[in-house]
This record gives structure tokens, C-alpha cells and sequence, in this order.
């Protein structure tokens, strides 16, 4: 039998002891380390590599969802948090393990049950993106967008984000004349930020409505985005359209 | 007691209506019973006090009658009714008061005559308009009570809620310590139970001793301080004259928590909350300081704060009670003021 090798991570160490109490009956699982707050779970899930994660939602500097957006679908997450009705919903729909504090031993060993066997069929977490769409409360959109790149962590305000260029699987993300690369589809991203600020104006191209300084013509059917700093972005026929409507509507 | 009544300035507004009613009963009576000035003036005079008295009693059998549960047959009947009455009161004091000033009026009384039928009807009418402006002034009554009550219903929901994720996070905390340190487990369920209990029993009042506040406030703290363990650190500096002020029941537990929510949980090795109460004349000011981290993930929703908070102030001191928030240096501050009282 392998072994399965868990971190715990956990702003309260109370919350982090019935943890470790209920793990100590389980032959087959290790606590490779326990974490209180986001940075340092992120840090310590690359270089422990743990199997399995207990994540805590609320903890100081990065949120669950953070957390598993930056260490990818590869690891078995169990969420664990006290309430929160958004959350439970996403959870449920996306079929990810949670466990609601206080939680009993039955419930807590079923939990761990499910675990061992998507990672024995190497089944992925659900990615971090869609679960945080699903977690939003109505009318909440993303703040903020974290990108690792190594063992340093990015976080960008998304109102200081300029534009989202679509690159294969990724996106680079324009900030402040920095680009960041992060793996995400330009769509996912777009559904993620507020669509009042946030507009697609090109297959490619996603620009910060506040960050747009003018429109010049391109060729004939196209224009071309000219944004404070300067930068120019490529603007589609429908592209337009779109920003033309969300113009007109402020 | 009668709306119009109530205020100053609604009855004035009710006699300055009848000043020219009365002038037009008076102008009536001249015109079609031919009399002259002072005639129609020492006629007309008691009988148009009369009916301004008489014309403020719908107030009482619209109420009896109210429009939307009395057949329409029996509301049409029961008004008219009662307005024939008044208009033959009214249309016999004018006669009266003919006959008493008939040694000074020569023939007043037999000119009046042809008046009588044109009188009473005008009466009628002037009763039947008071029918329908007691009607309004009683949609008006309704509608706010219904304020009242409906705003009361809101501030009782806000009382009896206690944030879900404090409850279940210390239910949580003594799951944990069951095990590991049964007496403190005790302990925390004694405080918990404490907090709820008070929280509920301050709750039904509308205005509690800030004393019993803070009190509140304090076993708020201790369940926290259980969970939190060393992260969290308190600092009170409460002058005492503040205790006996009066003011609505937890007002101060909220911006507590929210203190914690979004300032020492963010922060990876806690911080310390400094609570200050100071009495000023007759101003209670209240401040609650703490540090956050401003790179800290939003907060998810959960719970009630500030806007619950200020919609009570407004609601029982209008401008008088103020709550205020200032953030430097990676510090947050609130600062509440109310009239001590």
C-alpha cells in the first residue's frame, strides 16, 4: 500500500489539531507539513509534494481558491470550512470533496475514502477557476489574479490589470508594463471578471475598459485599441461592437 | 386622539381651510336668501363652527368603516346617513340663530327660507369631502405603521442573526480541544453559550447600559481569543463614565467582529485590537483600531457589519449618531459617536 503523503493548511490551530488527530488513525497517510496561511501552503505543496491537501477557504494572504489555482489539478484537495453558503454550492456542483467544521469522524474518514480513490485513478481537481466562478456570490467578480512563476508569487489587482493577450494555452497578463504568463484560456479568464470593465475586443485580446485612452482606425474592418500608456491593441468588427455598446451604456 | 389634533401646524392648516369654506356658506346665504352683510355673518357664524366641529367626526366612523372590508352599500349608506343628520343640525342652528336675531334682522327669518334647500346641500357636500379626506388621512396612518412595524421586523432579524461562521468555527474549536484539553473545551462552551444567551436576551430590548454592551463585547472576545489563541490580543481603554449611556443593543459587537474578520485574520501573526471608549460632555465616542493587511484576499460574504450598524444609528439618532472610518498605515479605524443619554 503507498503511502499518501498530506499537508495540512489551516489559519487555526485548533482547526489543524482535529485534523491531525483524525489522520493519526489512518495507516496509510503521512502529514508531510502543516501550513497557516496561503503563501506558505503554496510553497510547501511544490516542494513537499504532498498527495492529498486539506485547504482551509479563508486563511490570511491567499484563499483556498488561490491556493489551488496556483498549485494546479494534480493534487487531491479536500476543502474545509466552517460556512459558507456560495462556497458549499460550487462544491457540491463540481463534485469536490468538503468537510463542514465541526465534522465527525464517519464523515471526515468518507471524505478521505473518496480522496484515495481519485488519486488512485489519477482523477483531477477541479480547476480552480471554474470552482471560483461557481463560489462567487451574485455579483461578485474576480479581485484579483494570482500567477506563480517558480516558488515566487504574483498577485495582480485586476484594476490594475491593462489587457489579456490569449497565447496558446496561456495568457499573458499586462500590468504596469510587466507581462505575466499564466495557464488559463482567455474565455475562462473573461468569464471570471466583471463584464461592465472587462471587454473581449479581439479573439485574443481582452482590454480594461479604464485603461482604454482611444479608438484609431486599422484597416477597414478593423481598429485598433490605443490604451493610456500608449499600447495598441487589435480591435475585431464584433469586438468593436461590443465595446461600442458598453461605451454607449455608461 | 384626532390627527388633525396632533400637530400644531395641522390643525392651523385645518382652520385656515375653513376660513374661506365659511366665508363661501356665508356668500351663499346672501346670495340666495338676499340678506345683506352683517346678516349673513350673524347667521352663518354659529352654524359654520358648528360643522367644524361636526366635519371632524368621520374620523371615528371611518375608522368604524374601513373602505376595503365594508360592503360599499352599507359605506355609501352609513356616510349619507350621517351626513343628512349633520346637515339638518347645522341647517337648524342657522335657523336658530335667525330667530335669535330676528328683533335686530326684520325679516331675516322668511328670506333665510328660500336658502334652506341650497344650505343643506352645500353641507352635505362639505361633509361628504371630510368623509373622504378622513379616508386618506387614515392610508396615510396605516402606511406608517407599516413602516414602523416593517422596520422593527428588520431590526429584530439583525439581533437574533449571529454570524454562522463564528458559530460553527467555535463549535469547531471545541470539537478540537474535547480531546486534547477537556476543561478548556468546558470553558469555551460555557463563553459560547454566554455570548448567545446575552446576545439574545439584549437583542428583544431597544436600548441597553453601554456597561452591558461591552460586557457582551467581552465574552465575544474570550470565544474568539479560544480560537484565535495568541493571533489575537485585546487592549481596552474605557472610560467609565460611559457605562450608564444608553444605547441600542449591539451596536459594538459587530464592528468587533469585523475587526477580527478583516483585520487580525488576515494578518499571518495576528494583532492586537484597541478599544477605546471616551465620555465627552454629552457625547460618547467609541473607537475600535486594528490592523490589516491590505493585500489580503477579499472577503467572502458572510455575516452583517457596517451598513446594519449605520441603517440603526440613522434610524434612532438620525444625524446625531455618527460612525466613521478611517484607514493609515495599514491600521483601520472606526470611530463611533452617539449622544449620551
Amino acid at each position: 500500500m503507498q503511502t499518501i503523503r498530506a499537508l495540512i493548511v489551516d489559519d487555526e490551530d485548533l482547526a489543524r489539531q482535529i485534523l491531525r488527530e483524525y489522520l493519526a488513525q489512518e495507516r496509510d497517510i503521512e502529514i508531510v507539513g502543516e501550513c497557516t496561511n496561503g503563501f506558505d501552503a503554496v510553497k510547501a505543496a511544490i516542494e513537499l509534494k504532498p498527495h492529498l491537501l486539506f485547504l482551509d477557504v479563508q486563511m490570511p494572504k491567499l484563499d483556498g481558491f488561490e491556493v489551488l489555482d496556483l498549485i494546479g489539478s494534480e493534487i487531491a484537495v479536500v476543502f474545509v470550512t466552517a460556512y459558507d453558503q456560495y462556497a458549499m454550492k460550487a462544491f457540491d456542483a463540481a463534485a469536490v470533496d468538503y468537510l463542514l467544521k465541526p465534522f465527525e469522524l464517519s464523515r471526515f474518514r468518507a471524505a478521505l475514502d473518496r480522496a484515495r480513490r481519485r488519486l488512485q485513478e489519477n482523477a483531477r481537481t477541479p480547476s480552480a477557476d471554474e470552482l471560483r466562478r461557481a463560489a462567487a456570490a451574485p455579483g461578485q467578480f474576480l479581485q484579483r489574479i494570482v500567477v506563480r512563476d517558480n516558488a515566487r508569487v504574483h498577485i495582480i489587482p485586476v484594476d490594475q490589470l491593462d489587457y489579456v493577450e490569449a497565447e496558446d494555452d496561456y495568457v499573458g497578463l499586462h500590468s504596469g508594463g510587466k507581462k505575466y504568463l499564466k495557464q488559463q484560456t482567455i474565455s475562462s479568464l473573461e468569464a471570471s471578471l466583471d463584464p461592465a470593465i472587462f471587454v473581449r475586443v479581439h479573439r485574443s485580446f481582452l482590454i480594461n475598459l479604464n485603461k482604454l485612452g482611444k479608438i484609431e482606425p486599422y484597416t477597414k474592418d478593423t481598429k485598433l485599441a490605443v490604451l493610456s500608456d500608449g499600447r495598441q491593441v487589435p480591435v475585431s468588427r464584433a469586438g468593436y461592437m461590443r465595446l461600442r455598446e458598453l461605451v454607449d451604456a455608461k | 386622539m384626532h390627527p388633525l389634533f396632533r400637530t400644531r401646524a395641522a390643525f392651523l392648516l385645518y382652520l385656515a381651510v375653513w376660513v374661506p369654506l365659511g366665508a363661501m356658506f356665508g356668500f351663499m346665504l346672501s346670495l340666495s336668501g338676499g340678506l345683506t352683510l352683517p346678516e349673513s355673518t350673524a347667521v352663518a357664524l354659529p352654524a359654520v363652527i358648528v360643522l367644524f366641529v361636526l366635519a371632524l367626526t368621520p374620523w371615528y366612523t371611518c375608522k368604524a368603516l374601513p373602505l376595503r372590508s365594508t360592503p360599499p352599500a352599507r359605506l355609501l349608506a352609513t356616510h349619507l346617513i350621517t351626513a343628512m343628520c349633520v346637515s339638518t343640525v347645522v341647517v337648524l342652528v342657522t335657523k336658530i340663530s335667525a330667530a335669535m336675531f330676528s328683533l335686530w334682522l326684520p325679516n331675516c327669518q322668511t328670506r333665510l327660507h328660500s336658502a334652506i334647500p341650497l344650505a343643506a346641500f352645500m353641507v352635505l357636500l362639505i361633509y361628504m369631502l371630510s368623509v373622504a379626506l378622513h379616508y386618506t388621512l387614515l392610508a396615510v396612518e396605516s402606511s406608517k405603521h407599516a413602516e414602523v412595524l416593517s422596520r422593527e421586523a428588520e431590526l429584530k432579524a439583525l439581533k437574533a442573526q449571529v454570524n454562522p461562521h463564528f458559530l460553527f468555527n467555535s463549535l469547531n474549536s471545541i470539537s478540537a480541544l474535547t480531546t486534547s484539553d477537556p476543561a478548556a473545551a468546558r470553558e469555551m462552551c460555557i463563553r459560547l453559550s454566554d455570548f448567545l444567551r446575552n446576545s439574545l436576551r439584549l437583542g428583544e430590548r431597544t436600548s441597553i447600559p453601554f456597561s452591558e454592551e461591552l460586557a457582551l463585547t467581552k465574552t465575544y472576545l474570550e470565544v474568539e481569543q479560544i480560537r484565535f489563541g495568541k493571533k489575537l490580543r485585546v487592549r481596552h481603554d474605557l472610560d467609565p463614565a460611559c457605562d450608564d449611556c444608553e444605547v441600542p443593543p449591539l451596536l459594538v459587537q459587530p464592528l468587533i467582529e469585523n475587526a477580527i474578520k478583516h483585520g487580525v485574520a488576515t494578518l499571518v501573526d495576528g494583532g492586537e485590537i484597541a478599544i477605546r471608549g471616551r465620555r465627552v460632555q454629552n457625547v460618547v465616542c467609541f473607537v475600535i483600531e486594528n490592523p490589516f493587511d491590505p493585500d489580503a484576499p477579499a472577503a467572502r460574504k458572510n455575516g452583517f457589519g457596517l451598513i446594519s450598524v449605520r441603517s440603526r444609528l440613522q434610524a434612532r439618532y438620525g444625524n446625531a449618531g455618527r460612525l466613521e472610518t478611517e484607514v493609515d498605515n495599514n491600521r483601520y479605524r472606526v470611530v463611533l459617536t452617539v449622544p449620551a443619554k
